[in-house]
């Protein structure tokens, strides 16, 4: 079932928190709604839902217009960031709540509770209460509790983010199964971009209520639209020198890097991620000039930060990479993985 | 996809967490018909206190300037004519309200404070040994006649070398939780129980009728309040504040006065306006402690009734000056007051 | 000296923090308590050169309870009719079932077992006191009198309360005027509320007059009558208390996690089963509590009536408190304190089953 945004604004009085945000969500697909904390994804997120208004625009779901219909009467399900299971029910009373509402006869809930449970594992906790369950069982819970009744669409606001770093990355594969196993179209928020690339079909980045880009991960990734999504995702993120732009080379304070525009102008930012770069002898040809300025084991690589004329670089090394802090380098890069932006507007340059 | 078009029934609301126009309707009436039934009884002994004696008898009249003549009369009278007569009980209770209410605001959140940093393991044997001997001094001096200082004397000494020779004994002890039930529930006690005798008390110290009988007492009965809101402030406030203090070698007093006070003043105040409107309201204790010097205002109000008939003029500018502070106080503090209440009942 | 002093009372300063709590709850409560006690157990003589004090056992309570003060503290008994028979049945019945699901549910400690024993006993004589006394041709005592206030007025103080709160938690314009305004009466003095209500209470010069005599009862007077008067005492304190359950539960409702709420309605629930389910369970342990605290106070009930009504018609109004008063004040503080012990022990029953029984489950529930 699709779900369809059609130039929704929201406004809380004069301030604007949401600019026309167009989006449509196809059959089964899953969508990640991406960006920093106050960028609107959340608002967008309720307003689907229908618990915020729409200052202007629509929205419909399965192509009916759902713009001013009552969160109850809109067919979705949403897991909230605080899992908002309620306290006083079993876990099975949790899931069976939805249904219950509904009006189910008894042994049908009691079925297709029993179904679920087992789906995300929960078919040994069901006589438990919230409070004696760990965060990632609580999370399983409210994914089930959605999931009992199949939605037309499901919405997760940061379903993740309350967990311990080693229980998101396990939680984040039984979400990718859960989703593959039910189909049902799904719009997730996160400010965590791992999150965004390893589940998403699609990902929308906002910023500041305005979409900058939505795409496939891979497109997002490697074809940024402007700065900001170049600077947001990626981690460590990418590396950004000023400088100006002539005869096919990028001209900095500390050298010259060779690059595949043609273009001549002044003002432009060098985008560079950490995996692009090498470091070389401070004598070897196109590269930027620098001094090694602090140098991080990770584990299967280094990262290694270098002191360029105003700017710092996080390079990333191979793990026998072995150097002084305080030596002189030179930053190479291929040209073919160099973006370049507007200084002013941040649009990319191509 | 059709364009949105927004309905407007009567009966659905316009957006999530809004009310539906009726149910709106519905809503403010009632609220409407509370603020009546709060505010009428205010509205008519205000205007009541502007009445002359004509002016209350059938059919009532309820608009000042066109149903009747406003008048001074009860004012002057109660101001002018009686004086010294209202002047008095109304000093007394702003004497005896404020100090009551700081007395049981210092001795209480002391107790507070203790009670939320400080291990008490009070063992249960020497407490009962306590109250049995309290007792035996009841009767000894009810009973045998026998001079209670002697009686207490005695009984101290019987506790000291009781609790030397049984002390290893009582295993067990009581915790804070314990001590902190039993201050609070003190609360329930009703105050008709302990005022016979603390009549008899004070009389026998010739104290009764003074403005330090009343203040001991009502600090008494709100102690428990003040223990309780006080106690849960103080576990909200971090330790490590206090932590870093003690290390740079301050004593527990100054900790508590230089550091703890200052940082639960929001407490403080929201407890201390509740403690101070209760005590300015307080009867029942007056009742029995005082009978004219020490009189407070709610007694002089009360006695009008016996001396005066229903002169409601009189009564009405009595009532309002002795309502009109804690009103204003309401109004103007309100939520400090609030949170004073909540600050014990909404954590359960 | 200076320095050792302070040097020793910090090394002290455990105690000195408590002591004077301590001292001051067993100076003004524990210690009159016991003279009390001892009181309740002696007559009180006024002779020559002071008075006398004389130990008369239980004399006072067996006055009280099977004596020549038996109408005044227990009331005048009738014969029970049917329903009442019908509804005591009911409500052993009840108290059983509640016995017999605490043996099943688990190892019974002897403690408890004797809590519920005394409590149901308690419950049992007071309702079958309230059939004998309500029933026709009976009349209220004070005990009687004094349950009513608990249990009518603080009922009635709940369920205004919370529908206020429940209204004035709707996003809705003018919250805050309404809020401040709901909060008034609670600091109202209460004596300033009985003459407030005398005054609109009146039926021939009040406010209300026009209307009581459209209805044909201008001649009438509410403190004349046994049930006007008491309704008059009730609504005066339900005037005072409304607003501080209003404030509290306003309180509750309003810091309930609004995820809970809106997970329910995204799940389909209306407004009422969105409250049923979701948002009472949450504000129960809160309700419970500003419910214990209006029945601790509730029990010691004196200002509204003494002033109101005087306790009259008869003894029609009159609370324990006000009962165990005028005892007092006619020089019977043998009688003044039996009634007093009778009222602690009543509402300390009360309030700690309460407490353990209701309050404690509901938050051990949530934690």
């Amino acid at each position: 079932m699709t779900v369809e945004l059609d130039r929704i604004s929201k406004a809380f009085g004069p301030l604007t928190v949401l600019h026309e945000l167009s989006l449509s969500v196809t059959p089964g697909e899953f969508m990640v709604l991406l960006g920093p904390s106050g960028c609107g994804k959340t608002t967008a997120l309720r307003m689907i839902a229908g618990l915020e208004s729409v200052t202007s625009g629509s929205i419909s779901i399965d192509g009916r217009d759902v713009t001013d219909v009552a969160p109850k009467n809109r067919d979705i399900a949403m897991v909230f960031q605080s899992y908002a299971l309620y306290p006083h029910m079993s876990v099975a009373e949790n899931i069976a709540y939805p249904l219950k509402i509904r009006k189910l006869p008894r042994a049908e809930i009691d079925k297709q509770v029993r179904d679920v449970a087992a789906q995300v594992q929960l078919d040994a906790l069901l006589g438990r209460f919230p409070r004696q369950l760990s965060g990632g069982q609580r999370q399983r819970v409210a994914l089930a509790r959605a999931s009992v009744r199949r939605p037309a669409a499901f919405l997760m606001d940061e379903p993740l983010s309350n967990l311990d770093a080693k229980l998101r990355g396990h939680m984040r594969a039984e979400l990718k199964h859960m989703h593959h196993q039910l189909g049902i179209a799904t719009i997730y928020v996160t400010h965590d971009q791992i999150e965004a690339m390893t589940l998403g079909h699609r990902v929308a980045v906002l910023n500041q209520g305005r979409l900058q880009q939505i795409d496939t991960p891979h497109r997002i990734y490697d074809d940024p639209a402007n700065i900001f999504v170049a600077g947001f995702v990626g981690s460590p993120p990418m590396n950004f020198v000023p400088g100006g732009l002539a005869e096919g080379r990028f001209k900095a304070a500390g050298g010259s890097l060779p690059v595949a525009s043609r273009e001549s102008r002044e003002n432009v930012l060098l985008g560079l991620r950490p995996e692009d770069c090498r470091v070389a002898a401070a004598s070897a040809p196109d590269c930027l000039a620098g001094t090694i300025y602090s140098i991080e084991l990770i584990g299967d690589h280094v990262l290694v930060t270098c002191q360029l004329a105003g700017t710092a670089i996080v390079i990333k090394a191979e793990k026998t990479f072995s150097g002084e802090i305080g030596a002189a380098v030179g930053v190479q890069a291929a040209p073919g993985r160099c973006y370049l932006f507007d200084q002013q507007s941040g649009t990319r340059l191509r | 996809m059709s364009k949105a078009v927004r309905r407007t029934s009567l009966f659905e609301p316009r957006r999530y967490g809004e009310l539906a126009p009726a149910s709106k309707i519905a809503v403010y009436g009632l609220l409407a018909l509370w603020s009546t039934v709060v505010l009428f009884p205010l509205y008519w002994v205000a205007i009541t206190s502007f009445k002359l004696p004509i002016d209350v008898a059938y059919p009532p009249k309820y608009l000042p300037f066109i149903d009747y003549q406003p008048s001074l009369h009860a004012w002057r009278y109660i101001f002018v004519d009686l004086g010294n007569d209202t002047f008095r009980p109304y000093m007394n209770s702003v004497i005896v309200a404020p100090l009551s209410t700081l007395l049981a605001l210092i001795i209480g959140s002391m107790a507070a404070y203790a009670l939320s940093r400080i291990q008490y393991r009070p063992s249960l044997g020497s407490v009962v040994t306590f109250i049995l001997l309290l007792a035996g001094v009841v009767l000894a001096v009810a009973l045998a006649g026998i001079d209670w200082r002697i009686a207490t004397l005695v009984a101290f000494v019987l506790f000291f070398f009781l609790l030397r020779a049984l002390g290893s004994r009582f295993r067990r002890r009581l915790g804070n939780g314990d001590i902190l039930f039993w201050i609070i529930s003190q609360r329930i006690l009703p105050p008709v129980v302990a005022a016979i005798p603390v009549y008899v008390m004070f009389q026998k110290l010739h104290m009764l009728d003074t403005h330090a009988a009343l203040i001991a007492t009502y600090a008494t009965v709100n102690l428990p309040i003040v223990v309780w809101l006080m106690y849960d402030f103080f576990v909200a406030v971090p330790k490590d504040l206090e932590e870093s203090a003690q290390l740079d070698g301050a004593s527990r007093f100054r900790i508590f006065i230089g550091i703890v006070l200052p940082l639960a003043k929001p407490g403080l105040i929201a407890t201390g306006l509740l403690v101070l409107i209760l005590a300015w309201n307080e009867y029942l204790l007056a009742l029995f402690l005082s009978t004219a010097k020490a009189q407070t205002i709610p007694l002089l109000v009360a006695a009008q009734n016996a001396t005066r008939g229903p002169q409601w003029w009189y009564m009405s500018v009595l009532i309002i000056i002795m309502i009109a502070p804690v009103l204003v106080i309401t109004i103007t503090l309100q939520k400090y007051i609030a949170k004073g209440l909540l600050l014990g009942a909404v954590k359960g | 000296m200076k320095r050792m002093l302070s040097l020793w009372l910090d090394r002290q300063s455990d105690r000195l923090f408590i002591l004077p709590s301590v001292l001051m709850i067993l100076a003004f409560s524990i210690f009159p308590l016991l003279i009390s006690a001892y009181l309740a157990l002696s007559r009180f003589q006024l002779g020559i050169g002071g008075y006398q004090l004389h130990f008369v056992g239980f004399a006072n309570f067996a006055k009280l309870l099977f004596g020549t003060e038996q109408y005044h503290f227990l009331g005048v008994f009738a014969p029970i009719p049917w329903l009442g028979w019908l509804l005591l049945a009911l409500l052993a019945g009840l108290l059983g079932a509640s016995l017999v699901r605490y043996l099943r549910g688990g190892p019974a400690g002897i403690a408890g077992l004797i809590g519920r024993a005394i409590l149901m006993t308690l419950i049992l004589a007071l309702a079958l006191l309230l059939a004998a006394t309500l029933a026709a041709g009976g009349q209220l005592g004070s005990l009687s009198v004094t349950l009513l206030y608990v249990i009518l007025g603080v009922s009635a103080q709940f369920v205004c309360g919370l529908a206020l709160a429940m209204l004035c938690s709707q996003r809705i314009a003018g919250r805050g005027f309404f809020r401040v305004v709901f909060f008034l009466p609670l600091m109202v003095t209460p004596v300033g509320i009985a003459y407030m209500f005398r005054m609109l209470a009146d039926m021939t010069q009040g406010p209300l007059a026009p209307l009581w005599r459209l209805f044909g009862l201008g001649d009438l007077s509410w403190a004349s009558q046994a049930w006007s008067a008491r309704l008059v005492v009730m609504v005066g304190d339900s005037w005072q208390w409304i607003p501080f359950i209003f404030i509290v539960m306003l309180a509750a409702l309003e810091g309930q996690s609004q995820d809970q709420v809106e997970a329910a309605s995204l799940d389909g629930a209306s407004y009422w089963q969105i409250f049923r389910g979701v948002t009472w369970p949450e504000i129960a342990p809160v309700a419970a509590t500003v419910v214990l605290i209006r029945v601790i106070e509730a029990f010691k009930i004196i200002d509204l009536p003494n002033v109101l009504t005087n306790g009259g018609p008869g003894i029609a109004t009159e609370s324990l408190t006000l009962h165990s008063f005028i005892n007092w004040r006619t020089l019977d503080l043998g009688g003044s304190a039996a009634v007093a012990y009778m009222l602690l022990f009543v509402s300390t029953v009360f309030c700690s089953s309460f407490f353990n029984f209701i309050m404690q489950p509901l938050r051990s529930a949530r934690a």
